[in-house]
């Protein structure tokens, strides 16, 4: 019993120490600032790295299929409540992970630019309320985290502070926020149904299509999906670090948590909206898909290309079975390492040659001939090819959709499936195949090819050794499923 | 055996592949003669699994009933075999055809993770591993292409999107056949297809024939014929990809779909399988370049093999599959052959290529036995196959895919007569003078393959008997049937048989017309075919690619996305650029408008408020 007790407050120290690591060392930073740049830098990076650490201790306790949830009653009805679960962990090591990726290439990208220490000072804080709102069974807690993480991501758009680019910022911000208050309406209506903002508490409730509408507009918004979606492509003026974080491993997966957190594991939502998000994701990962056909910049088609993929891990909670959740829940980890790859890839082109328009690009492999295999190998992560990770992630969606039934809805995925990998090899052929424009460029500082090299063999071997996630993510769709049974 | 021992088919290959991508670029030597030591110990392997009891290995791997599972049995011993084969042949070619390429590094270790990953594919018992193993060829035929230089992306991007968009169509089928019958593996699955299940053995059909090349799905190939390596046609597209695709497409017609003789997907199966005969025979006959006729002969070749399958008929099913292992050898020594020449003579363009059989003798010889094979001449290993194909054909009663059948071998060996003539025979053209035999390693895998083709034909009881009837007793499809196909297959007396012959003649014929009318010239033998009216601007058509339906396809593509660009993304953009901006610039402008400092308009407003107020709690009130 005591040592039951023992490793319960292990447990609650660690998630503590995950959250408030990154939080309250995002405060120092400018501090570590003062002393001198590498100081900061190293601090930096030895604060990522410890979150990642810290989460990745609580992986054999979810494992084990370990559930703790524990609170500090702070009044009003309004406690802190940390859940921790496979659901939590899975997210929690994903996004930290790739998130200290991400920091560790900063060094080479932001490392001639002014304003580091508010850089790093926002990154930080950015993933320290991201591990805050995944660890939240509160929805007041997650509603709070929710919006640092959107003030963090609209301070890191706008960090180049050209007039435009502030504007995007702005756009990005109120987009987002509306959304965040439609939701917080939802959560209104939910509480004046349960009196509880107690998540665990209300596992199975059945809850009102209108809040479950607001609450969507809530998620849909932050996890750009289709018609919140737009602000996403442009915030692609923000550092390119900036948007592989924010746009493709980490922020955009906040709404499809939430999602997997509230409409899967705690809430039970009308026989109608089960019909119809299914298709709302789809139709948003088509849509997506053809802008990213269309589009010219480099960044922007990765952007939509995000909210297309973002669409399948939708489409794999909203169908409500164990293979669904599971593979939406591998496709957040696989599509966080590949995406956040790309990005970085197309960071180290537009920083070598200055430019962002792919038909003004092209002959790039022969100077960087480590960044075109990291690229192609992430696309074909995204595509879905095995033996990479995008494969399974895809496969099982698209299986699970079928399972439940809709048959089209799996076609259509499909479909947009086709259009991205035609999109990605259209990039990859206009960015490093044909005639070189312009010649001698650089391919970029080491730690910056190291990270890149990095997410793509990652990409490659989370498919060769997809048993490993893949156990945690089943674990975790048996426990956020069960009030189903 | 120990189950555990399919993995090394799998492994060996892959272990040879890494070892290539990790040796450095400087090493030439070592490296082509351990991947020639390498595939003949994965031949060893193979030729020791032949024959074996039945051999299951699972591994559980994701969950939700998604296993590692292999399965070795008659059907896949003999694919392994053949894949194994083909693999040492290729690389004991590459070793002369590769030599001193900048990319040999790559190459090698593409090619053996080919052949790890077809190994992969043809042992799967379960349907998540062999997808993985499927499509993950797609990397490697897409990374091989590019091998052959810096125009080859385009195309490497063709054969990628064509067969990613069929792979996907696969995926879906077993998606819906698992959906409905709950489970994933292969062995356990057998189904009437009617309803859902039979969208889905549409779906996988479209899996397994795009991979073996079928037309519509074919565009690429020709295309391959001039980018890709001619070490990479001859491997691929014209071995193991046939391999593949037609071992799939028996799995899915003989044990996951019960199909009857006649039934609607063996009509469709007949029908594609006689268009994409006859269709792509026509363009490989007026082709100029030796290479790319013979790619168009192996989309045409495939047609055969799904007739044959499609007829439902056992003599019909063991035609085809026999077809597809008789193509595999001689498709194969063909484009060695062609490789060969060109590697000797610089060129494979017939009108700059003549009389090289004397310069040549030993290319000749494998060329030209592999030419008579695919054209079915007695007795050859094409004429066994074919007749089985005719036969079963005929014998549901829709005599037009006979026909059809017929219609292809005439141009088939019309095309061959002209191929062969040009290149061989006939005077010796000025750049052709000091032409001289390749290297043994060369001449040795074409005339293996040709003597495979002689071999294949004459006793042809040894493959009928050891590889196909096996195949076919071990399937529910065909238990009790009459299974021996070896009496008659070199039979020459029977109605079939001798209307065969006469399109031989009639082939010669054209041809010998042709090459008069062409002014003697070989190459011209197709003209007069290639002018007559409707067909020329058919033709036409097709060299514009306006038949592509890879291109016509990217159009579409592209059309479509930008209509959802422009009418639904553009549009929600412009609502919160324009209307909310406008929106919120309109409030804030009439609120501000309010506030124009006047005492009067405050209290106005004040007494307004107040006036709301009271109205509210008294409406409260009541």
């Amino acid at each position: 019993m005591s040592l039951k007790k023992t490793m319960a407050q292990n447990i609650q120290t660690i998630i503590i120490l995950t959250i408030f690591v990154p939080i309250i060392g995002s405060f120092t930073i400018p501090l570590a600032g003062l002393i001198s740049k590498k100081a900061r830098s190293f601090w930096s990076v030895l604060l990522a790295l410890a979150t990642t650490a810290s989460s990745m201790l609580l992986i054999p306790f979810a494992l084990r299929g370990g559930e703790l949830a524990f609170r500090k009653v702070l009044g009003l009805g309004v406690d802190f409540i940390v859940v921790a679960d496979a659901l939590s962990v899975f997210m929690a090591v994903a996004s930290s992970f790739i998130g200290a990726l991400i920091v560790v290439y900063s060094l080479g990208y932001i490392g001639h630019e002014e304003n580091q220490s508010e850089y790093y000072f926002i990154v930080l804080l950015f993933i320290g309320s991201m591990m805050g709102l995944v660890f939240s069974a509160n929805l007041v807690f997650l509603y709070l985290f929710w919006e640092i993480a959107a003030l963090a991501c609209w301070r890191l758009i706008g960090f180049y502070r050209v007039r435009e680019y502030v504007l995007k910022a702005d756009k990005a911000f109120l987009v987002t926020f509306f959304g965040a208050v439609a939701m917080l309406l939802g959560f209104i209506l939910v509480y004046a149904q349960t009196g509880t903002f107690d998540l665990t508490a209300m596992r199975g409730t059945a809850i009102p299509g209108i809040a479950v509408l607001l609450i969507l507009m809530g998620m849909f918004s932050k996890s750009a999906t289709v018609p919140l979606h737009t602000w996403l492509p442009d915030a692609g003026v923000a550092p390119t670090t900036v948007t592989a974080l924010l746009h493709a491993a980490v922020l955009v997966k906040i709404g499809v948590y939430a999602f997997a957190r509230l409409f899967c594991w705690t809430f039970r939502i009308p026989e109608g909206w089960q019909e119809a998000i299914p298709v709302l994701a789809v139709v948003s990962s088509l849509v997506a898909a053809a802008a990213a056909v269309v589009e010219t910049d480099l960044k922007r088609i990765l952007a939509y290309s995000t909210v297309s993929q973002i669409g399948y891990i939708f489409l794999g909670f909203a169908v409500m079975n164990p293979m669904g959740v599971s593979g939406s829940l591998l496709f957040i980890l696989m599509h966080g390492l590949a995406k956040a790859g790309l990005f970085l890839c197309a960071g180290i082109v537009i920083h070598a040659t200055g430019e962002r328009d792919i038909r003004r690009l092209g002959g790039q492999i022969k100077n960087m001939p480590w960044t075109a295999a990291a690229f192609i190998f992430c696309a074909f992560s995204v595509i879905g090819i095995p033996p990479f990770g995008g494969f399974f992630s895809k496969f099982m969606v698209i299986v699970a959709t079928v399972q439940s039934g809709r048959v089209w809805v799996a076609a259509a995925a499909l479909f947009a499936a086709v259009l991205t990998m035609y999109y990605l090899f259209k990039v990859f052929s206009a960015v490093f195949m044909g005639e070189p424009a312009g010649h001698g460029h650089k391919e970029g500082t080491r730690s910056m090819v190291f990270v890149v090299v990095t997410l793509a063999v990652l990409s490659l071997l989370a498919g060769l050794l997809v048993a490993y996630p893949t156990k945690l993510a089943n674990v975790a769709a048996g426990e956020i499923l069960r009030w189903m049974k | 055996m120990n189950p555990n021992n399919l993995l090394i088919p799998v492994l060996l290959p892959l272990l040879l592949a890494l070892f290539s991508f990790l040796l450095p670029g400087s090493v030439k030597r070592l490296r082509e003669a351990v991947s020639v030591l390498g595939a003949a110990l994965f031949v060893y392997v193979a030729v020791s699994f032949f024959g074996q009891k039945e051999t299951l290995l699972t591994v559980p791997w994701m969950g939700h009933g998604i296993d590692f599972e292999l399965r070795l049995y008659q059907f896949s011993q003999f694919i392994l075999l053949a894949v194994s084969g083909f693999t040492f042949l290729i690389a004991l070619y590459s070793t002369v055809r590769m030599a001193g390429h900048a990319r040999l590094r790559e190459y090698y270790g593409y090619l053996f993770l080919t052949a790890a990953m077809s190994a992969g594919a043809v042992l799967a018992n379960n349907f998540v591993p062999l997808v993985f193993f499927w499509e993950g060829l797609l990397i490697t035929l897409y990374a091989l292409i590019t091998v052959g230089g810096r125009g080859a992306h385009r195309t490497a991007v063709k054969a990628f999107l064509i067969g990613g968009f069929c792979d996907f169509c696969m995926i879906l089928g077993i998606a819906i056949l698992w959906s409905q019958t709950g489970t994933l593996r292969l062995s356990d699955i057998s189904v009437v297809p009617q309803g859902l299940t039979a969208v889905s053995f549409y779906l996988m059909m479209i899996g397994a024939v795009a991979k073996a090349g079928s037309m519509p799905f074919h565009t690429w190939i020709p295309d391959a014929a001039v980018d890709a390596p001619v070490t990479v046609m001859a491997f691929i597209p014209a071995a193991l990809e046939k391999l593949l695709g037609i071992y799939m497409l028996s799995r899915i017609c003989l044990d996951l779909f019960q199909i009857e003789v006649n039934s609607a997907p063996a009509l469709v199966l007949m029908t594609l399988g006689a268009l994409t005969i006859v269709l792509a025979v026509f363009m490989a006959l007026i082709q100029k370049d030796l290479k790319k006729l013979l790619s168009f002969h192996a989309v045409s070749q495939v047609g055969y093999m799904m007739l044959g399958v499609g007829t439902a008929v056992p003599i019909g099913i063991a035609g085809g599959i026999f077809h597809m292992i008789n193509h595999a050898m001689y498709k194969s020594g063909l484009f060695l052959a062609a490789g060969s020449v060109e590697q000797q003579a610089g060129t494979t363009e017939l009108k700059k290529l003549g009389g090289l059989a004397r310069s040549m003798p030993l290319t000749a010889l494998g060329f030209l036995v592999c030419a008579a094979a695919i054209s079915g001449i007695w007795p050859l290993n094409g004429f066994v196959s074919k007749e089985m194909v005719f036969h079963g054909s005929y014998e549901t009663g829709y005599t037009v895919f006979t026909v059809a059948a017929w219609l292809g071998a005439i141009l088939t060996f019309a095309s061959f007569l002209k191929a062969g003539h040009s290149v061989f025979f006939g005077p010796r053209a000025m750049e052709n003078a000091q032409v001289h035999e390749n290297k043994p390693p060369v001449t040795l895998a074409i005339l293996a393959l040709a003597a495979l083709c002689v071999l294949f034909g004459v006793w042809n009881a040894l493959p009928l008997k050891l590889f196909i009837q096996p195949i076919l007793a071990g399937h529910p499809g065909a238990a009790g049937e009459h299974l021996d196909f070896t009496a008659h297959a070199l039979a020459v007396f029977n109605p079939i048989a001798l209307i065969s012959m006469g399109c031989l003649l009639v082939a010669l014929g054209l041809h010998l017309f042709g090459f008069k009318r062409g002014g003697n010239k070989a190459y011209l033998a197709s003209e007069p075919i290639h002018r007559l009216p409707v067909l020329h601007t058919i033709y036409d058509l097709a060299e514009a690619r306006v038949f592509d339906l890879y291109e016509q396809g990217i159009k579409g593509l592209q059309a479509l996305s930008r209509f959802l660009f422009r009418f639904v993304d553009r549009p929600i953009d412009a609502f919160y650029e324009k209307v909310v901006v406008g929106v919120g610039r309109a409030a804030s402008g009439a609120i501000r408008a309010a506030h124009n400092g006047l005492y009067a308009n405050y209290l106005a407003w004040t007494i307004g408020g107040l006036a709301i107020i009271a109205w509210a709690i008294g409406a409260l009130l009541r």
